[in-house]
């Protein structure tokens, strides 16, 4: 369909948001930026949602496309240039437009914008920048940004693209250069990492220039996003997590989103269609142990292995490495170090840090640990309070894995894959793997 | 004997309460505080009316910031904001438990305690909706252009949410009412906001928006529902993260 010019506002941003919407990020984290008085804006360190939608997912950023004109065909994307879809464009005027009063009215904390490739990369990018530039010089807004950098743009562009954007991110598409040839054929790793380290780069050259010059302008100051498909091809777990890993270390990213692959379009190389919907269990399980590279120190080879490449279904990651490192449990609370007490089934790291401060101040018994807000059902079976443990049990694989498995994960709502099967003798419970393959 | 002060359900009553508790050299078992309407009588207490002044509860706030650091005084400040009839007797209890331990600064670590449990934990539910209402508050812009918001919260967050909205709106006239406590902070634009306490409102006049404001109410309910994914939808997920009671004053859900 040809663009049609006389659509009308309430159209355009209904046909631009729905093409955003399988874009996953949509945090408005990372940055702390107070307003000088004269614009409008700020942000805050955590991030704020605005809402929730009926799907449950945060809406904290005014989420759209400058356009959903593409001239790549990626398989999986509803915007690829052979579906037969209504195509429009906004103007970065309308794009203000609609931030600005969507801000003041504190529906939403920021701007979100991606696009599909109009033109050319070069093309695009610079729609981008003269939208932010005009959102930010002349309607002077302060609020959060996160910009898509589009890859094979130019390098000048996107570093003044950063010097305008909160954040910015180059979706990886797929785990792997060969999915990325199979389903994006326009596509190639090399394009897109190239400006990821751009970014990487922009932000430690920006490190010292403020240091030496306070008032220098901030590069991306909430760092750099990636997101990958997960689903659509048929990585592991664990080459998904190395991925992630090497990202963190060597690209300095942020976060990694993951998305579950969801049915947009028919074409042969995807996956076949079937009722179960899109793999939110698996999903779910990765942004657990992404949690565990990020926050709790450990690495993506604890976890899994050549011999166990996925997750267990049933248990998440932390627990599950905790039943096949038995031998380092129980640990004494009162005495254990930091390290090891973020790897206790039920303490997370707020509760540790807690933990670590409130001994100083005197001896810690098992309903000072509830206080704190340690998990005691998952993590009783794991320590102890001055030698004694909650009850009486058996540190053995089979019995704490049975009771684990009875008190019933809480699983966010919706997520399905995980439902109650017939019992039979042949069941194993404690094989994740076999689980997780028939999840797919 | 336990000498009970009895204050108002506001930071400068409980401070004043604290004030008098102080002076008086009052300890655990023979000092409390009550907070007027939510008041149980005891046997064996002598009730004592608060004198409320502005004076009482400076000279605490200082005290409260010197000795136990601002970290600790925001927790106090906070919990001096939640809904619950014992925050009065919390916060007397973590001050005056504070003095016996070698370093007062880190009473907040002190978790073991349990007055100091109750106010980081009050402390921790009035902050946590203080944050959730930056976030799902609504303005509408009001015909001769205030940005009005009404709110409906369990705990007196006005004060947490203003501060936040002037450094955010500057430039802005707008009004933030609260339903609950029928409280309301005024802010005009590049001045400072002010709290206002006990006002009705002027229904009328907060109805009154204009077709611009229509408009853009429907394109950000438009937005809403586009961004939705179909194959994920899950009405339990999204209660369990926005509430039933803030979505009542939220444009995006009223049809």
């Amino acid at each position: 369909m040809r663009i049609q010019e006389t659509m009308s506002m309430y159209d355009k941003l209904n046909i631009l948001s729905d093409a955003a919407k399988y874009d996953v990020a949509c945090t408005s984290s990372g940055t702390s930026r107070s307003g000088d008085g004269t614009g409008m804006g700020s942000c805050e360190q955590t991030g704020i949602c605005h809402s929730f939608g009926a799907d449950g997912r945060c809406i904290s950023l005014l989420k759209i496309l400058f356009t959903n004109e593409c001239i790549y065909d990626c398989k999986y994307c509803i915007n690829r240039r052979n579906n037969d879809v209504p195509r429009t464009s906004f103007t970065p005027e309308e794009v203000c437009t609609l931030t600005m009063e969507f801000y003041r009215r504190n529906y939403i904390e920021g701007l979100f914008l991606s696009s599909g490739i109009l033109k050319s990369p070069d093309y695009t990018m610079e729609l981008i920048y003269a939208t932010l530039f005009k959102l930010r010089k002349e309607c002077n807004f302060q609020g959060y940004i996160h910009v898509k950098a589009i890859p094979g743009a130019n390098q000048e562009l996107v570093r003044r693209v950063g010097f305008l954007a909160d954040r910015m991110s180059v979706n990886l598409e797929l785990p792997t250069a060969e999915s990325l040839k199979l389903l994006a054929p326009h596509k190639t790793r090399k394009n897109i990492l190239a400006p990821m380290r751009l970014v990487q780069n922009g932000m430690a050259e920006n490190k010292y220039e403020i240091q030496a010059y306070r008032n220098a302008p901030r590069f991306v100051p909430a760092g750099q996003s990636t997101q990958m498909i997960i689903g659509a091809t048929p990585e592991s777990d664990y080459q998904i997590m190395q991925v992630a890993e090497s990202l963190y270390q060597k690209f300095d990213l942020k976060r990694v989103f993951y998305s579950a692959f969801i049915h947009v379009n028919e074409d042969a190389t995807l996956p076949a269609r079937t009722d179960e919907g899109p793999p939110l269990l698996r999903e779910h399980r990765l942004y657990q142990a992404d949690w565990l590279l990020r926050y709790y120190q450990f690495e993506a080879a604890e976890l899994l292995s050549e011999e166990h490449p996925n997750f267990n279904v049933l248990l998440d990651p932390k627990c599950n490495w905790a039943l096949k490192h038995l031998e380092q449990f129980p640990v004494e609370v009162n005495r254990a170090d930091y390290k090891m007490l973020l790897r206790v089934p039920g303490i997370g790291y707020k509760s540790a840090g807690r933990i670590v401060k409130a001994r100083r101040l005197g001896t810690l018994g098992f309903q000072d640990l509830k206080k704190i807000g340690v998990v005691l059902k998952r993590a009783l079976y794991f320590i102890t309070c001055s030698g004694r443990m909650m009850y009486p049990t058996k540190i053995e694989e089979d019995y704490i894995t049975r009771n684990l498995l009875d008190t019933k994960e809480k699983l966010p709502d919706g997520i399905t894959g995980m439902t109650y099967r017939q019992l039979s003798l042949f069941d194993d419970m404690r094989f994740g793997s076999a689980g997780a393959v028939s999840l797919r | 004997m336990k000498t009970i002060y009895i204050c108002t359900d506001t930071v400068t009553g409980i401070f004043s309460g604290i004030y008098d508790a102080w002076k008086a050299e009052g300890e655990e078992d023979t000092c409390g505080i009550a907070l007027r309407g939510a008041l149980e009588q005891q046997l064996f207490c002598d009730y004592v009316e608060t004198v409320e002044t502005e004076h009482k509860a400076v000279v605490v706030e200082t005290m409260i910031k010197k000795n136990l650091g601002r970290p600790a005084y925001w927790d106090i400040y906070h919990a001096a904001l939640a809904a619950d009839a014992g925050k009065g007797d919390a916060i007397l209890g973590t001050m005056l438990a504070a003095r016996r331990i070698r370093d007062s600064r880190k009473i907040m670590e002190h978790l073991s305690h349990p007055a100091v449990e109750k106010v980081f934990e009050l402390s921790r539910t009035v902050g946590g909706e203080a944050h959730a209402f930056k976030g799902f508050l609504r303005f509408r812009e009001l015909v001769n252009g205030v940005l009005f918001a009404e709110i409906t919260p369990k705990n007196q967050v006005l004060t947490c949410l203003a501060p936040h909205f002037a450094d955010r709106l500057p430039q802005e006239n707008w009004m933030i009412y609260d339903n609950a406590h029928k409280t309301f902070v005024v802010h005009e634009a590049g001045k400072k906001w002010v709290l206002g306490l006990n006002e009705q409102l002027d229904i009328d006049a907060v109805h009154n928006i204009s077709d611009r404001e229509r408009e853009y109410a429907r394109l950000w309910k438009g937005f809403f529902h586009t961004i939705s994914i179909e194959s994920r939808e899950s009405r339990s997920r999204q209660l369990q993260h926005l509430p039933l009671r803030f979505q009542k004053n939220m444009v995006e859900f009223n049809h």
